[in-house]
């Protein structure tokens, strides 16, 4: 059976931030707590001229040019969103174009809240192991909504992360993926509403809990495999507090789980979260070292991946226009300006 | 915003094709039929380069309709690495962190958008490399 995996990763953060202190003082409420209870102190917000469709054309030139391939070679591209910025008129179209990869693939834009983008990379690993396909570009990109004065407004951000799958020249191969899928009402937003709604609390125990621990354990059972045998663990990070409980209910440490750990800084990036935790593991990792990864996605469901990191990891590290580099490149904003980056006021 | 031209200069926007002459060797952009300096026609498409350096800048104030939620904004002369010079807005900077002669490189960004349910026009700009 041949391998597949990953052959290679971009990223998009967007240079705003705003911080968690700031929207508190508009709202009367106590920054500080806010800060224990999510461990976020900022989130990222999109310029006044980027959507979805541009994190998503950056985050996949990075992984391309990353690649240093052909984009005519991809036979597959998906963009796993909740907020993209046509309803009808498909991003990945325009992902295809901007990358000069038109027009003998496929593609579609996918929806399942947090966990769309994962779906796409078991999408793409499925056509290229099935010889569909030579290369697939999952790709997860949100500029999420939220409520002014909702809880989810302390922690929607934005950002997009890309995935290159194939079998040639494979930086990550993969070792096996698992998934969960129920019916569960814990996050939704309604055909033409502006704002999602959410189930408070229940989107804690089980919702996101319960399909992250139910996808993890599933896959490490299929595997044969424990905690113990991982190098670094990337969750689903809507706060940080979530993803530290949820390694620790599953007996991973909070060093395996650090690494991954960008949500303090640039908030929920929603379908982004996990594969972004996944790109900055990547940086960082060396040949040999085993990756584990559950998304989850409201709705509600996780998808959980076991990956081996190769020998071909060091020849793509050096690209520099990583993880890292737009976590360092931001200018915090006052919430007016943020207001109107977001369009709330026009 | 007219579906036809938006599409028609699709890769002129997005992957910042030009042309390239094929008797005098001369590039230009945007995108022609005729070579702009001998006016042949044995022109081929020219991917240009995608970094360079900023050669001057000024911020708009007094914009065109269609620009006026990303008013005020930069406008610069850019030096590509192939010696083509363009123009485009300068993003993800302030005016007092902008200084001719800096490295740039394009970034895909939202161009103009057709009100709420028209059409989104995509392109190029530049930010600090």
């Amino acid at each position: 059976m041949s391998k597949v995996g990953i052959v290679s990763y971009g990223s998009y953060i967007p240079r705003y931030r705003i911080a968690i202190e700031e929207i508190a003082k508009i709202w009367n409420e106590d920054a500080d707590e806010l800060i224990s209870q999510l461990q976020v102190v900022s989130k990222t917000v999109p310029g006044l001229d980027e959507d979805v469709a541009t994190m998503a054309v950056e985050s996949a030139r990075n992984a391309v040019n990353r690649w240093g391939g052909n984009s005519n070679d991809i036979g597959a591209i998906y963009v796993g969103s909740e907020s993209r910025p046509y309803a009808v008129k498909p991003t990945a179209t325009i992902v295809a174009a901007a990358l000069d990869a038109e027009k003998t693939l496929t593609a579609a834009d996918l929806e399942f809240a947090c966990k769309a983008a994962t779906a796409g990379m078991q999408m793409c690993i499925g056509l290229v192991k099935s010889d569909m396909i030579d290369y697939g570009l999952a790709i997860g990109s949100d500029s999420s909504q939220a409520r002014p004065r909702d809880p989810l407004e302390y922690t929607a951000g934005a950002g997009s992360a890309a995935f290159l799958i194939g079998e040639k020249n494979i930086i990550a191969e993969l070792e096996g993926t698992y998934s969960v899928t129920t019916d569960t009402p814990d996050f939704w937003r309604r055909e033409g509403a502006v704002y999602p709604t959410h189930g408070q609390r229940f989107t804690g125990q089980p919702a996101y809990f319960q399909h992250t621990i139910d996808a993890s354990k599933g896959l490490m059972e299929k595997l044969g495999s424990e905690p113990s045998d991982y190098h670094h663990v990337t969750f689903h990070q809507p706060n940080t507090k979530f993803p530290l409980s949820v390694a620790r209910m599953l007996g991973f440490s909070n060093e395996q789980v650090e690494k991954s750990l960008i949500c303090k800084e640039i908030g929920n990036t929603y379908s982004a979260a996990s594969i972004l935790g996944l790109a900055h593991i990547l940086n960082h990792s060396k040949p040999g070292e085993r990756i584990f990864m559950t998304s989850y996605g409201s709705g509600a469901g996780s998808d959980a991946f076991s990956f081996m990191v190769t020998d071909e990891i060091e020849k793509i590290q050096s690209y520099p226009y990583s993880t890292n580099y737009y976590l360092n490149r931001k200018e915090m904003i006052d919430y007016g300006t943020y207001a109107r980056y977001k369009g709330v006021i026009r | 915003m007219e579906p036809p031209k938006i599409w028609r200069e699709k890769r002129e926007r997005y992957l910042a094709v030009g042309i390239k002459c094929l008797d005098c060797e001369n590039k230009s952009f945007p995108k022609s039929e005729f070579c702009t300096k001998c006016s042949s026609n044995n022109v081929k498409e020219y991917k240009l380069a995608d970094t360079g350096k900023l050669l001057y800048f000024t911020q708009i104030t007094q914009t065109a309709q269609e620009m006026i939620e990303y008013a005020p904004y930069i406008v610069g002369i850019v030096e590509l690495d192939d010696t083509l010079k363009v123009t485009g807005q300068i993003v993800d900077c302030n005016l007092d962190e902008v200084k001719e002669g800096m490295s740039v490189r394009m970034v895909f960004r939202i161009l103009a958008r057709d009100g709420n349910e028209g059409l989104i026009r995509y392109g190029f700009k530049f930010a600090p490399s």
